[in-house]
């Protein structure tokens, strides 16, 4: 039997709040990641879509269908039975080339200066560590990952820039993400993948919370054939399974 | 496949159902109608599922010419709809031959009108499983955009409808609603006592900054706790309080997720009426119960539901089982205009 403090609050009477501590913290989200998956796989009449946060799970619902009552029971029992070794254990692990180049990464720089690292050692920390999907949102691929290591955490500019180009990585504090399509944004730029993180022709995202997000350093030249690749629809992400390292 | 020529593309109109909601989960926003009761009303009265893709549109409506004979419905605001320059009634199944062209006058009252159409809708390409149109990310509808003059939009044409001189439902009396009821919103208790009853006392208005994302309300600021808060996903009818201290009202293409303490969430039966307030309206926040909520929601969808069953009995009365081109003649002699 697991302890973990939760509650529910409605959302309106067509949605419920699944809330958990307001912290940000990998275990904590993958039991939500892991209870939003199994409510769905339970194919409950009335329930259309959940969205699962940082501290919570938001559970969209077709109020004369189902009630907030049996929906707080059947959620009651999977986080009861949640498995949280099973949970890490199953994570996807998911490569993203990253071309770290001056021209795609401005503030590699400011940021190499501010964790008193050469830009080479700066690139071999943020490649080293496994990033954690923690939500996703606002908008459609871009993901909430952490947690970045604290020496080279910089803060976010002071004035966003108008326009970072779609595929900018960059970080903000702890936070790193990878921008889906063209938008303003204040994060610091580290350098761009070649991949198209979204399309609107072809919408389906190749992440997802709950996945774990690992940069690899890859040359211009390699971007540009990367980028070839991929636009043809022939570039397959490298995938493993966190459990099989 | 016929289509529906664009001849004046009106303000802002878009393709929507009732919105993309499995992918919220991946940051896909919803979309879909604004107010979704008036999108259920125009698909019941052509005979279409409620999830069918109609024509949402704002302030004034475009100019269509119809290429094949087909029936349709207008719902919504107060959109004075003609055909071929002669005035037609909202909330009625009206049959359309080919070359007919509908159009509207500026909107008298409410912001939000649907015209669907029979026979399943506007037959765009489905997207992630909706024909919802996502502006901000080119998403879904035609093209993912607004019409424009010359769009073609695609339907099946349709020849004969059940129960066609039935199919009308009243159209209410349009008054301010006065009260928007609410319930507790997840972070209802970060707020003072103070601002929580200065909340459901004060008087709001809809502001000028009111679109499809969502509605910032102008009335006295409420104090705003000071609490950081990290992003958690958002509902239809949220209404958030932002760091000015005043609210915005989330509505059909809001971000999925969002980090400003939720007060309270407009409760589903009155989100249509909501929608359609014109700024500059008084009203108050009243709270209710979630269970009250729940009712007042079945009450509204009896109201369809009865609708559709008073279709379906009239549907069998004389004259049965005519030809499709007698069908047709008739249809065009009920509506004087064969």
């Amino acid at each position: 039997m697991n302890a973990y403090h939760y509650h529910y609050v409605p959302m309106g009477e067509s949605a419920l709040d699944l809330v958990l501590p307001n912290k940000i913290d990998v275990g904590q989200n993958q039991l939500i990641q892991t209870v939003g998956q199994q409510l769905l796989a339970q194919k409950i009449a009335g329930v259309t879509a959940i969205i699962p946060a940082y501290h919570t799970l938001t559970v969209n619902f077709v109020a004369s269908l189902v009630t907030y009552g049996q929906l707080t029971q059947v959620l009651d029992r999977l986080i009861a039975a949640f498995d949280p070794q099973q949970a890490a254990a199953n994570s996807r692990v998911l490569a993203i080339p990253v071309c770290y180049d001056g021209e795609f990464g401005p503030d590699l720089a400011a940021v190499a200066a501010y964790g008193h690292l050469s830009v080479a050692d700066l690139i071999q920390m943020h490649t080293q560590t496994k990033y954690f999907i923690y939500m996703m949102g606002f908008l459609p691929g871009f993901a909430y990952m952490g947690t970045v290591p604290k020496q080279i955490a910089m803060p976010r500019l002071d004035k966003p820039r108008a326009r970072l180009e779609p595929g900018s990585v960059g970080i903000a504090g702890a936070q790193t993400g990878m921008y889906p399509v063209a938008s303003p944004g204040g994060w610091r730029l580290l350098g761009r993948t070649p991949l198209q993180l979204f399309n609107a022709q072809h919408p389906q995202l190749r992440y997802q919370a709950g996945d774990y997000i690992q940069f690899t350093a890859i040359s211009k030249t390699d971007y540009r054939r990367i980028q070839a690749l991929d636009l043809a629809g022939k570039y397959q992400i490298k995938q493993t399974i966190l459990g099989d390292a | 496949m016929a289509t529906i020529e664009v001849l004046n593309s009106g303000f802002a109109a878009t393709v929507q159902d009732l919105g993309r909601y499995q992918y919220q989960s991946a940051g896909f926003p919803v979309s879909g109608a604004m107010d979704q009761a008036s999108l259920k009303l125009a698909n019941l009265l052509v005979n279409n599922d409620a999830n069918a893709a109609a024509l949402e549109f704002i302030l004034a409506g475009p100019t269509l010419q119809f290429q094949a004979p087909t029936f349709i419905a207008i719902t919504g605001a107060a959109s004075s709809p003609s055909l071929n320059g002669q005035p037609i009634a909202l909330n009625q199944a009206i049959a359309i031959q080919a070359g007919d062209q509908v159009q509207f006058a500026p909107m008298a009252t409410g912001r939000y009108g649907y015209l669907a159409v029979a026979n399943g809708g506007l037959q765009v390409p489905m997207v992630l499983g909706s024909r919802a149109t996502t502006l901000k990310i080119q998403l879904g509808g035609l093209f993912g955009r607004t019409l424009a003059v010359g769009d073609a939009l695609p339907f099946e044409p349709c020849y004969v409808l059940p129960s066609l001189a039935h199919r009308h439902a009243p159209v209410p009396a349009v008054k301010a609603p006065g009260h928007i009821r609410v319930l507790k919103g997840p972070q209802w208790d970060l707020f003072t006592p103070a601002a929580q009853s200065q909340f459901l006392q004060q008087t709001y208005q809809i502001s000028q900054q009111a679109d499809r994302m969502g509605y910032q309300l102008q009335g006295e600021p409420l104090p705003v706790p000071t609490e950081n808060l990290i992003s958690e996903g958002t509902v239809l009818g949220n209404i958030q309080i932002t760091r000015n201290g005043q609210p915005i009202v989330l509505l059909a293409d809001r971000q999925t997720a969002g980090g400003y303490p939720m007060i309270a969430t407009v409760i589903g039966a009155d989100l249509a009426s909501f929608v359609q307030m014109s700024a500059g309206e008084d009203f108050q926040f009243e709270l209710t119960a979630l269970n009250t909520a729940r009712a007042l929601l079945a009450a509204q969808q009896q109201v369809l539901t009865t609708l559709a069953a008073s279709f379906a009995a009239q549907k069998y009365q004389a004259p049965v089982g005519p030809a499709r081109t007698g069908a047709q003649k008739l249809a065009q002699i009920i509506t004087h205009r064969g």
